[in-house]
């Protein structure tokens, strides 16, 4: 193996080792603290990517708008007091024709995760919480929540590929004569910067001491005056920015379809059963972990053969450690 | 009216029988027999994952990659070394049979959400081995050229009796054998440990060999009926193992109801018929241009959402409390034990 190659593998590792942690991050932290696994959560990854490109790109909403601003630009002069308030808006939305840009685009499809994942979270989970099976129970309405956001986006947006920007455009990094891309950079410096902020918010914010307690023992959490079901709400809520997030520098990578967040949460599976379900620590030492050992295992046999590693890894951890490797005895 | 089933039983069944068989008699829509057969497959498949699902209470998510190692099975056996599909179905339900057993030796090990993780991966990790070796599966277009059903020189595809009548024989034995089996002392073992595990455990049910064959059980059809499936389609394709038939099967379990074998058979064939139906309806497409695939898919989710919410009993569940509560006016008679 040459010096390059482990460059490469590092960097590749790094990459997918990101994405998996700020998936699998949000699933520990909801399987922590409200006790619910959300199969949906790739679908979320999926509406980070699509919100992201529906605002920043002119093919998105900039598109949508255009006939709609010549139309009020054109006509406002007969409509009186009206068309004088609306002409503005009119040329602003003609100005849009190149996209609203990432910087608008991105928070803007954070928050729109963040909605996403409350309406997922009143529909398809606060329904089931507290009663007997709920966690089973929410596995089936989460997986249906998955196909129906999937096929509801091939609706809306069609079946063809779409890319987001990216964020910082210009020659590779060169590292020992490896090109890393600036992207690729990106994501590995902006991850752990998001997980330490997540860390400060769960250990010093009074909110994140209250998703805390919650994730203990919600009852005594109750006692002390705590509201456990908006605590359940609000983590939610954290979990699906997160998987947003992750949705936004996956677009940037590859393509945007709707399926893209089926393959990720996979990993983010192998990730929180090898790492412990509920262990923020562990869930981000496995997804590099996984990202390092499958960007390698896809140099050493093939990409292929990568994916077939990881499972056959994720059976036998589960084999003989049925909470995973870092996983400890529930009480 | 459910004493009066209870009452004529046997003469229900040869009217039922008589019934079906005179169908494609009567019948003479193609795409209608046509989706009558996918239908029956699909139960077939959908009330053997009652056994797990339903009365064993494990998530087994693996259950429809049984159906695929059946229809692959068949497939290559056929195409690759040219054995007779006749041959090659049971192959494909021996093949099922054992993935089913290896899948739950560390299935049985774990618990809630570890199972369906677990079942997943294995189900998943079966996929992406199919992919891998194109050579011998086809990858990503899955396996052509599989040869249909013949007998002498009559073929089945030609003929729209002959699949309709062996994949509804193929039904019948499946819900015979699984009525069977949960009304046994297996089957009542199996809700034991599904509702009081400490309790049935104390009492001498052995959990991991009762829950072993449950998945072994529920392999043999399903495997059975991937073969036929190949068969049927001339085709193995990945699709099989794909999130949508996987949604769809899964509707029909939760929609017919959780451990009742006949519901998932009832809403099995009633599920088909709607969501292809919906796929190829004139006025479907008039509201939602060409891409009304996708359409289906999300009324499937809407449906099995709306039933976890407000009858998780399911329809067959709704039936028997319905019945239940009439007969309480009536005298007790033929109980039936589950």
């Amino acid at each position: 193996m040459t010096p390059e190659a482990i460059v490469a593998i590092i960097a590749s590792g790094l990459v997918s080792g990101s994405l998996y942690a700020l998936m699998a991050s949000g699933l520990s932290l909801v399987w922590g603290t409200v006790r619910m696994f959300n199969f949906a959560h790739g679908a979320l990854v999926m509406i980070g990517a699509y919100s992201g490109w529906y605002i920043s790109n002119r093919g998105g909403l900039a598109k949508v708008l255009q006939p709609l601003g010549k139309n009020i630009t054109t006509n406002s002069a007969d409509w009186g007091v009206l068309g004088d308030v609306l002409h503005p808006l009119g040329e602003w939305m003609l100005s849009a024709k190149g996209g609203f840009g990432l910087v608008v685009g991105v928070p803007v499809a954070i928050v729109f995760c963040g909605l996403a994942g409350y309406v997922i979270y009143v529909l398809l989970i606060r329904p089931f919480v507290g009663k007997p099976g709920a966690d089973l129970i929410v596995i089936i309405t989460t997986i249906a929540g998955a196909s129906f956001l999937q096929n509801g986006v091939q609706v809306l947006f069609g079946p063809r590929y779409k890319q987001l920007d990216r964020i910082l455009k210009g020659p590779p990094l060169e590292v020992l004569d490896t090109a890393i891309g600036l992207q690729e950079v990106l994501i590995i410096v902006l991850t752990p910067v998001t997980l330490i902020l997540l860390n400060l918010f769960l250990k010093h914010s009074k909110l994140g001491l209250a998703i805390r307690a919650v994730a203990q023992n919600d009852d005594f959490a109750r006692l002390v005056g705590i509201n456990v079901n908006q605590i359940y709400t609000l983590t939610f809520i954290v979990s699906s920015i997160l998987a947003g997030l992750a949705g936004l520098m996956l677009g940037g990578l590859f393509f945007i379809l709707p399926t893209m967040g089926a393959e990720p949460l996979l990993r983010a599976f192998v990730v929180v059963v090898f790492g412990g379900l509920g262990s923020l620590p562990g869930t981000i030492i496995g997804s590099y972990a996984i990202g390092l050992i499958e960007q390698s295992s896809a140099y050493v046999f093939s990409l292929y053969w990568a994916p077939v590693v990881l499972f056959a890894t994720l059976i036998l951890v589960l084999i003989f450690r049925p909470r995973g490797l870092m996983g400890g005895e529930e009480s | 009216m459910i004493s009066f089933i209870h009452a004529n039983k046997k003469a229900l069944a040869v009217v039922g029988i008589v019934v079906f068989l005179a169908i494609p008699l009567v019948v003479d829509n193609k795409l209608l027999i046509h989706l009558a057969i996918l239908g029956m497959l699909y139960a077939v498949v959908a009330s053997n994952w009652d056994l797990t699902l339903g009365y064993a209470g494990v998530f087994n998510f693996a259950h429809l990659a049984f159906f695929g190692i059946g229809a692959y099975t068949s497939g290559i056996l056929t195409v690759k070394l040219g054995i007779s599909p006749w041959l090659g179905i049971p192959c494909g339900a021996v093949a099922a049979a054992i993935a089913s057993v290896i899948v739950s030796i560390p299935a049985i090990r774990l618990r809630g959400i570890y199972v369906a993780l677990l079942t997943f991966a294995c189900s998943q990790l079966v996929l992406l081995l199919l992919l891998s070796q194109p050579l011998i599966t086809g990858g990503q277009q899955g396996l052509t050229g599989v040869p249909q059903l013949q007998i002498g020189d009559f073929r089945f595809r030609e003929s729209k009796f002959a699949h309709f009548y062996l994949v509804g024989l193929l039904l019948l034995c499946s819900t015979v054998f699984l009525r069977r089996l949960v009304t046994s002392d297996f089957g009542l073992s199996l809700i034991a440990l599904r509702d009081f595990e400490e309790y049935a455990i104390a009492r001498g049910i052995p959990l991991a060999r009762q829950r072993l064959l449950a998945f072994l059980l529920s392999s043999i059809f399903p495997g059975l009926a991937g073969g036929v499936y190949a068969h049927f389609l001339i085709v193995a394709s990945p699709d099989i193992f794909g999130f949508s038939l996987a949604i769809l099967l899964l509707s029909m379990v939760l929609v017919g109801g959780v451990a009742t074998i006949y519901g998932p058979v009832l809403i099995g064939v009633v599920m088909t018929y709607v969501s292809e139906l919906m796929a190829s309806s004139a006025w479907m497409s008039e509201i939602f241009g060409v891409s009304r695939g996708p359409v289906r898919f999300m009324f499937v989710a809407v449906i099995i959402v709306l039933t976890m919410r407000f009858f998780p009993q399911g329809v067959w569940g709704l039936i028997k409390q319905y019945s239940a509560r009439s007969r309480m006016t009536e005298p007790a008679e033929g109980e039936d034990r589950v």
